[in-house]
């Protein structure tokens, strides 16, 4: 019996050695998907997506991640929401067919396909974002990454900044272009429990 | 020029009327006089969002649709005998299409509001199509019910929030008005038919139903773009000269237009 014991400790200790994945959770309230974008060649608008999903995944020893974001294009907000005396606001008109065509794609998804590290932290994810149905590679770049150990109180907690760009044309998203331009530069800040 | 190119009343409005008056004017002595009004359409989408089908959006199929009409139109032209049956069907093939061309909206639906709204659709594009159908034998009649329409959806569309709806009414209510103006010029009427019908007025269904479901437009404005058609076939004075018709029935169909572009300005605004 207790060699048996004994077998079944020594066959796990390789595994309780090896760090698991951690998962982490967004938390919506201390986290954005922000993008800007130039209008008519004068300012830089500047939007947000009220309503989104995320978790993440690292292996800081295998330096390996994963990192899936759900977002609801219905939800985009850029500070012209209220139509007043107006026929529509221009988040409106963003939900319309001509920009997001949020009733017939309610979602904008990105899920990663290679997180690239710089010793224990993040810095590059490459991965796939769908937008109106078409599906392109896009890189976010992890401009700070930094986690809070767990206390007696709370979980880790990891959060950091991430941008890319995208052409909109690129999905399909010609409506205006170049009066508002086709890039936009798309940022994630964020902070995540651990689960 | 690209600058130029690039101005909505251009994309929308100028260069699909003159594309459809030089097309008109090179097939107005034949029986595809009306292809104008794809060539106006046509125009308007190459200057916006140019002829991409990947991934097949409801906006898209709207403009295969659009293509592939005026063929179906052609077809139907050639038979030796339209009859009733023939525009019943075609009606119910029209509202069949739409349908199709809003399938992914409808299945964001379930059950009974799926079934209730993709019948909507349906009843409401093969009665627009059925009354425009029955103008096939008046260019003029047909040519103020195509300005009517195309305005109203035009401008419902842009109420609705939509500048690509605004800019697809626009266009076909070019092309019609290049096709009343061509038959002004040439003092006589031109062939419609199928071709024309079924191509403007499955086109503006189809626009007013978008800018519902994947814009602001209220349901109940769809009913009130009816009366476009049927405005139309109110008495005009037969024997008075065509431009005085034309201007008479021109007249009917606006004052019917502007029956649904009110109620879409007067609907509440919500939130």
């Amino acid at each position: 019996m207790q060699k048996a014991l004994a077998a079944l400790v020594l066959a796990a200790f390789p595994l309780a050695a090896t760090a698991a994945p951690e998962t982490f959770t967004l938390d919506p309230y201390h986290s954005s998907v922000l993008f800007a974008i130039d209008h008519l060649g004068l300012s830089t608008v500047h939007g947000r997506f009220d309503k989104f999903a995320g978790k993440f995944s690292l292996d800081r020893a295998a330096k390996k991640g994963d990192v899936e974001l759900t977002v609801d294009t219905a939800s985009v907000n850029t500070n012209d929401n209220d139509k007043g005396t107006r026929q529509r606001s221009r988040d409106d008109h963003l939900r319309s067919a001509d920009f997001f065509n949020a009733a017939e794609f309610p979602e904008m998804t990105y899920k990663s396909t290679n997180v690239v590290f710089a010793g224990d932290n993040p810095t590059t994810v490459e991965g796939n974002l769908t937008l109106l149905g078409v599906t392109k590679p896009v890189s976010l770049k992890i401009d700070r990454f930094k986690c809070n150990p767990a206390t007696a109180t709370a979980k880790e907690r990891c959060g950091g900044d991430g941008s890319g760009k995208i052409k909109r044309s690129d999905f399909g998203m010609s409506r205006g272009v170049p009066q508002i331009g086709d890039e936009l530069v798309l940022t994630v800040s964020f902070e995540a429990n651990k689960d | 020029m690209t600058t130029l190119l690039n101005h909505p009343a251009v994309q929308g409005g100028a260069a699909p009327l003159v594309i459809a008056l030089v097309v008109a004017a090179i097939f107005a002595r034949t029986r595809f006089a009306w292809i104008a009004i794809l060539a106006a359409y046509a125009t308007m989408v190459a200057l916006t969002t140019g002829f991409v089908f990947s991934p097949l959006t409801a906006g898209r199929k709207t403009i295969l649709v659009g293509l592939i009409a005026p063929i179906f139109g052609l077809v139907l032209d050639m038979l030796p005998r339209a009859s009733r049956i023939v525009v019943t069907a075609t009606s119910i093939a029209a509202g069949t299409v739409a349908i199709w061309i809003f399938m992914s909206i409808l299945h964001q639906r379930e059950g009974l509001a799926e079934v209730t709204m993709g019948a909507g659709i349906a009843l409401f594009v093969a009665i627009l199509v059925g009354l425009t159908l029955r103008l096939r034998n008046d260019g003029l009649r047909a040519g103020a019910a195509g300005l009517g329409l195309g305005l109203a959806t035009g401008i419902a569309g842009l109420l609705s929030a939509s500048i690509g709806y605004l800019l697809a009414g626009v266009s076909i209510a070019a092309g019609a008005g290049a096709l009343l103006l061509t038959q002004l010029l040439l003092s006589r009427k031109l062939a419609v038919g199928f071709l024309g019908t079924l191509t403007f007025g499955l086109l503006t269904a189809l626009f007013a139903l978008g800018s519902v479901l994947l814009a602001q437009l209220h349901w109940f404005v769809l009913p009130l773009l009816l009366l476009v058609p049927l405005a139309v076939t109110l008495r005009a004075p037969e024997k008075a000269p065509l431009i005085v018709r034309a201007a008479v029935l021109a007249a009917y169909a606006l004052i019917a237009a502007a029956v649904p572009i009110l109620a879409a300005w007067f609907a509440p605004r919500g939130p």
